[in-house]
């Protein structure tokens, strides 16, 4: 068994090693689908990971009416505190509200201290918790609450959870079908690669043939030869997926400005990178399987 | 032993390539097989090896009916001969001792072993000593000599040779089909295909004389 493996192991690298030009080519191919599935996948992680963030970090603020008596801010504060989904319910003074704006804004500080009155109103801030923050049910129960006497205005940054979620689904499918056709063209070029290093060894298959080869024994050369192939394709694209992310942001990130948030890549992880992999392995022994079964008559 | 019952071959209508051959090939007998080009010796020993199919009959090899073997196990009849061809069917970028290895890594013998039998084989037919080389720098003669070695490097039971010696001078024709006789003494019964009536006329035990794909004549010594 295991004489056998290293004899397979021997052609296969002799194999390739022979028709290195036409194997180098298919490599690139492969490398340059997966590179691209990787860009995306990883871009699609980053945009899953902002809209995580904003959702595990959404405060819903409630602005009340100024003249809103004290009782009554009470007891909106117990209500707004009543649904499961609620983490945290806070009430922010005017006070306040005007010393975070000082803290948050303080290039404004003259405009501050010029102020006569206070104009922020009281509030109610509300945290939701991480998993129902795109739910529907957080939606009504702010708009229920947005039409209570003394509640004047609400901020609410669910549409932003939403577009995450569903740029991060979009950049998904993108990369998914600029992929798909991609990894479609490798399978063809690896099908057709090993077409003709098949055509090429048509002398040695059919030696092999008259000297009592199983049809296995001839066709395991191939199919590693393509997983060869489809294995160095998309490890090397994954190689060059690392350099990408790390050089991005040095030479065009800071160019996006506020994009640059959104457009940033992050690493795939091991499962992800797994599945590069696999990816690419599949693809090459698809490849080669078809070939050879079409175009080897043992 | 093999045997062939009523053996017609038609690659195209309306010529027959073999008409009605009947042949009984006793174990350890050396046979030859003559008659002019076209007379179907190639297409006798094809259908002996089951690379053609013959249009009608039944061909048995030690009484199992080869045409009934499924494609899928071909190579369990296949290992029970060594094929020589007229060409020698060399793989050129190997060495003389990797292509006289092939039938042994086929059936998963281990390195040392292929590593032995290789190099007695090679002895026996005098290039143990070039072993290394690429069939390519070999003489025509030991190109057919590392192709004979690989046909018997596994101890097949026949050794089927198509015009074995079509390539050489009569000289190397000589030698090579005495290294037959030889392989033949040690006990493997061996077929050969071949229109040189000098070589027949010197080595034949069994002759068989084909014209137009028809037995017109056998021979007995």
């Amino acid at each position: 068994m295991f004489e056998k493996l290293k004899f397979f192991l021997n052609v296969t690298g002799n194999n390739l090693w022979q028709f290195r030009t036409r194997n180098l080519f298919s490599v690139t191919i492969i490398c340059l689908s997966f590179l691209t599935v990787g860009i995306f996948m990883s871009l699609a992680n980053n945009l899953r990971a902002t809209a995580k963030e904003l959702s595990s970090n959404m405060t819903i603020a409630f602005y009340l009416d100024k003249g809103l008596p004290a009782a009554g801010l009470d007891a909106l504060r117990r209500e707004i505190g009543q649904p499961g989904f609620v983490e945290s319910v806070r009430v922010v003074t005017p006070g306040e509200a005007l010393e975070r704006f000082r803290v948050s804004f303080p290039e404004l500080a003259d405009i501050v201290a010029g102020l006569q009155t206070n104009p922020f109103p009281p509030a109610i801030e509300m945290r939701v918790s991480a998993k129902a923050s795109a739910s529907k049910e957080v939606a009504a129960f702010v708009e229920a609450t947005k039409r209570r006497t003394g509640v004047t205005d609400v901020l609410f940054n669910q549409d932003w959870v939403e577009k995450m979620q569903g740029f991060s689904r979009l950049a998904g499918a993108v990369g998914a079908f600029l992929g798909g056709i991609l990894i479609l063209t490798s399978f063809f070029i690896i099908s057709n690669v090993v077409k003709l290093n098949v055509f090429a060894r048509k002398n040695e298959i059919e030696i092999l043939r008259f000297v009592g080869g199983t049809n296995l024994f001839i066709r395991i050369p191939f199919w590693l030869e393509g997983i060869t192939l489809g294995l160095l394709g998309s490890l090397l694209s994954l190689g060059l997926l690392f350099i990408v992310i790390n050089l991005f942001p040095i030479y065009l990130g800071s160019s996006l400005g506020a994009l640059q948030q959104l457009l940033k890549f992050r690493y795939p992880d091991l499962n992800q990178a797994v599945a590069l992999l696999l990816g690419g392995a599949a693809t090459g022994f698809i490849g080669s399987a078809t070939s050879v079964s079409k175009f080897l008559k043992v | 032993m093999i045997e062939l019952h009523h053996i017609w071959k038609q690659y195209q209508k309306p010529y027959w390539a073999l008409s009605d051959v009947t042949l009984q090939i006793n174990d350890g007998d050396f046979y030859f097989i003559t008659g002019p080009s076209g007379s179907g010796k190639t297409t006798l020993l094809k259908t002996i090896f089951r690379e053609i199919f013959p249009t009608e009959g039944q061909i048995l090899i030690n009484g199992v009916n080869i045409l009934k073997i499924r494609d899928s196990r071909i190579y369990t009849l296949r290992r029970t001969m060594g094929i020589v061809f007229q060409d020698f069917r060399l793989m050129f970028h190997k060495t003389v001792f990797d292509n006289v290895a092939v039938p042994l890594q086929v059936i998963g013998v281990g390195r040392k072993e292929i590593r032995r039998r290789v190099f007695n084989t090679l002895q026996k037919v005098n290039l143990h000593q070039k072993m290394w080389e690429l069939p390519g720098r070999l003489s025509y003669g030991e190109q057919q000599r590392v192709a004979i070695a690989r046909a018997v490097v596994n101890n097949p039971e026949f050794i089927l040779a198509d015009e074995p010696t079509g390539n050489l001078d009569p000289e190397l024709a000589f030698e090579i089909v005495s290294l037959f006789k030889e392989i033949n003494k040690q006990g493997a019964t061996v077929i050969i295909g071949s229109h040189d009536r000098e070589l027949i006329r010197h080595f034949g035990d069994n002759i068989l004389f084909l014209q137009k794909g028809k037995i017109v004549g056998k021979e007995a010594h």
